[in-house]
């Protein structure tokens, strides 16, 4: 009996891997025709699973008329004003200017954390407090964000805020630990200060792990920022799902999750190429 | 020989009916006064009682109000509570042939529009609204402007969509939201607040905001005739319930009590609530609006109020392409799309004692 061949070390062709890796998109695409077109056969008004022909539909709708009734829809304009007038672009905007503030606030997220990790005075301080924060479920305090945030964009920023950086902190505070203490003494006796060593030694090295953390929780900020948008906004990919909902309107909401999906997809691709540009020595990524 | 067949056929359906299963079905309902009735009538018995008579089950089960409608159009439950708005343009337009049969209600104060600082009506143009958009919220909303001569400046009003949910803790612990569209019981939590006035009430438009209790056309008409069966149950049980409601004394308290119970509502919050329902506490009183020309006139008002605001879908390029049938077989809209139908013959037959 020959030995057997182990399939750990099989090396499948170029073409069985690639037919293989999208097996699965054309399985379920194929699923969801199958049922949308039998519902369809049933009740041709079905807006639970809409076709192709009506999302496309739906979704060009979306992009090209206003969500303001004032703009006159008889008006000529060219097919970029219309876009840019149109809601799909307002609500990616909108959604897009809250998350990137968000994200903007993850930053001093990462400094507490390097802080924590490194100066003992300060992780004494907020370490225990953190850690207990970490376990509260922000969604249940939405009473309390509203009062001291109001209802406008600063208590769905807050949101993800409460939601998302205790994460990161702690990430980083654990990272900033992993560095050896060796390499610590050794700046130091090479003349380093405390924040050459936070900013050149221990933060230059984790970072990109650090980007890798805050990739893996673009997931936790979306879900926080669609939870804030559709409890209370006038604007927002969010938003507009909510209002779709009432009235079951799938061929608009389908292609706008697909939307976000693409958006997101391309925010952790470009954030994994900048990580590989700027750190070409690091190779878990 | 003759006679040995027949016998054998009835054998044959004795048998057949002893071992198949009863026809079952399922009814949702939501939080909400006129509603909370179907949480006792399951848990007393009475609709046990009434569908054991009619040979079928009936299966009760509490939902939250969106995900209710969601159910009922995906075809997952054969009844359900909704508002005549809501069955308008949540099954009716996305194709779910929708029948009425149980007029409980009208929201008669139920529905309110409330403002801090004394503000008036025509002050809103430009301030902050909080309310559950694209619901009959927008469509209290909507009439109140109407009705002041102020329709023209609604896309004025800054309208924030804001989930029930928090609405109540949206509203008051933001003080730059100058008004709130919003239904009982959160209306009275709010109107608690010192400051807080009600500029317009559903008590203004009465009949308008309906609450009814709709089963699926197709369900209805299932040639076994369970269907039926199902509304007469329904039917039967609702109006003994409603007996029970409309009494006076410790034995109504206790009734109104248990269904208060359903929404974890005490009995003076819920007395509160039906203070400002309309209850048609007997099927003449439900019968007579249901066929009725008020009721062709303020299905008239949704139907528009719906298409207006996109709510019949995309492909509706016309009011009457989501038509309503009434009871006495006139039609609003195409008569060869008619969608939702108003049928009083099972509360009818209740004013009778035909169940």
């Amino acid at each position: 009996m020959s030995t057997r061949f182990p399939l750990i070390s099989a090396k499948p062709s170029r073409l069985i891997t690639v037919a293989l890796s999208w097996f699965l998109f054309v399985a379920g695409a194929c699923l969801y025709l199958y049922t949308a077109a039998a519902r369809h056969r049933e009740n041709p008004e079905d807006r639970v699973t809409p076709t192709i022909g009506q999302m496309v539909h739906g979704m060009f709708g979306a992009a090209l008329t206003s969500p303001d009734q004032d703009v006159d829809p008889t008006q000529p304009a060219t097919v970029v004003q219309r876009f840019s007038r149109g809601m799909l672009w307002k609500d990616t905007l909108a959604t897009g200017r809250r998350f990137f503030y968000s994200m903007a606030l993850l930053l001093p997220a990462v400094v507490l954390g390097l802080h924590m990790g490194l100066f003992p005075y300060v992780g004494a301080f907020f370490l225990r407090f953190v850690l207990f924060f970490d376990k509260i479920i922000a969604l249940s305090l939405l009473p309390i964000l509203f009062i001291a945030f109001g209802i406008d964009e600063l208590s769905k920023i807050m949101l993800i805020v409460v939601g998302v950086t205790p994460t990161i902190i702690l990430d980083t505070f654990n990272l900033a630990r992993t560095v050896p203490g060796e390499q610590v003494v050794k700046a130091f006796t090479l003349g380093a200060g405390d924040f050459d060593v936070a900013y050149r030694v221990v933060l230059k090295q984790i970072w990109p792990r650090v980007l890798n953390s805050i990739r893996l929780n673009l997931k936790a900020v979306m879900l926080f920022l669609f939870a804030g948008e559709m409890i209370a906004s006038t604007d927002g990919l969010a938003y507009r799902i909510a209002l779709l909902r009432r009235h079951m309107g799938m061929d608009v909401i389908i292609p706008y999750v697909l939307w976000v999906a693409l958006l997101l997809f391309l925010v952790d691709l470009a954030m994994r190429l900048v990580n590989r540009k700027l750190h070409p020595w690091f190779r878990e990524s | 020989m003759l006679r040995r067949t027949f016998l054998l056929l009835i054998l044959l359906a004795g048998s057949s009916t002893a071992f198949a299963e009863k026809p079952s079905f399922t009814v949702g309902w939501s939080v909400y006064a006129g509603w909370t009735p179907y949480h006792y009538l399951a848990r007393s018995g009475i609709l046990r009682k009434w569908a054991d008579k009619y040979g079928i089950t009936i299966k009760v089960q509490r939902f939250d109000y969106a995900p209710s409608l969601d159910a009922f159009v995906a075809k997952n439950i054969d009844a359900c509570t909704m508002t005549n708005m809501e069955a308008l343009d949540m099954p009716a337009a996305s194709g779910v042939p929708t029948t009425a049969i149980l007029i409980g209600d009208y929201s008669n104060g139920n529905d309110a529009l409330l403002v801090r600082n004394g503000l008036q009506i025509k002050d809103l143009s430009g301030k902050k609204l909080l309310l559950v958009q694209k619901t009959v919220s927008e469509y209290l909303f909507d009439r109140a402007m109407t009705m002041n001569g102020l329709r023209d400046q609604i896309k004025q009003v800054r309208l924030i969509n804001t989930s029930d949910s928090d609405i109540a803790t949206a509203f008051l612990s933001d003080a730059s939201s100058s008004a709130v569209v919003t239904w009982k019981p959160l209306v009275s939590q709010i109107l608690k607040q010192k400051g807080i006035t009600s500029l317009f009430s559903s008590s203004q438009i009465p009949g308008e905001i309906l609450d009814l209790t709709v089963v699926r056309t197709d369900v209805l008409n299932r040639p076994d005739g369970a269907g039926q069966r199902l509304a007469k149950a329904l039917t039967g049980a609702w109006y003994e319930l409603m007996g029970q409601m409309s009494g006076t004394g410790p034995s109504a308290d206790k009734v109104l009590a248990a269904i208060a119970e359903g929404s974890e509502d005490t009995l003076e919050s819920y007395k509160q609530q039906l203070s400002t329902t309309k209850m048609f506490y007997t099927p003449q009183s439900a019968v007579q609006f249901g066929s009725s020309a008020d009721l062709k006139q303020k299905m008239a008002l949704v139907r528009q109020f719906c298409f207006d605001h996109g709510l019949l879908g995309s492909n509706s390029q016309s009011v009457d392409d989501v038509a309503i049938a009434f009871p006495d077989a006139s039609v609003q809209g195409k008569p060869d799309r008619v969608r939702l139908r108003f049928d009083t013959s099972y509360m009818q037959m209740a004013t009778q004692g035909k169940l």
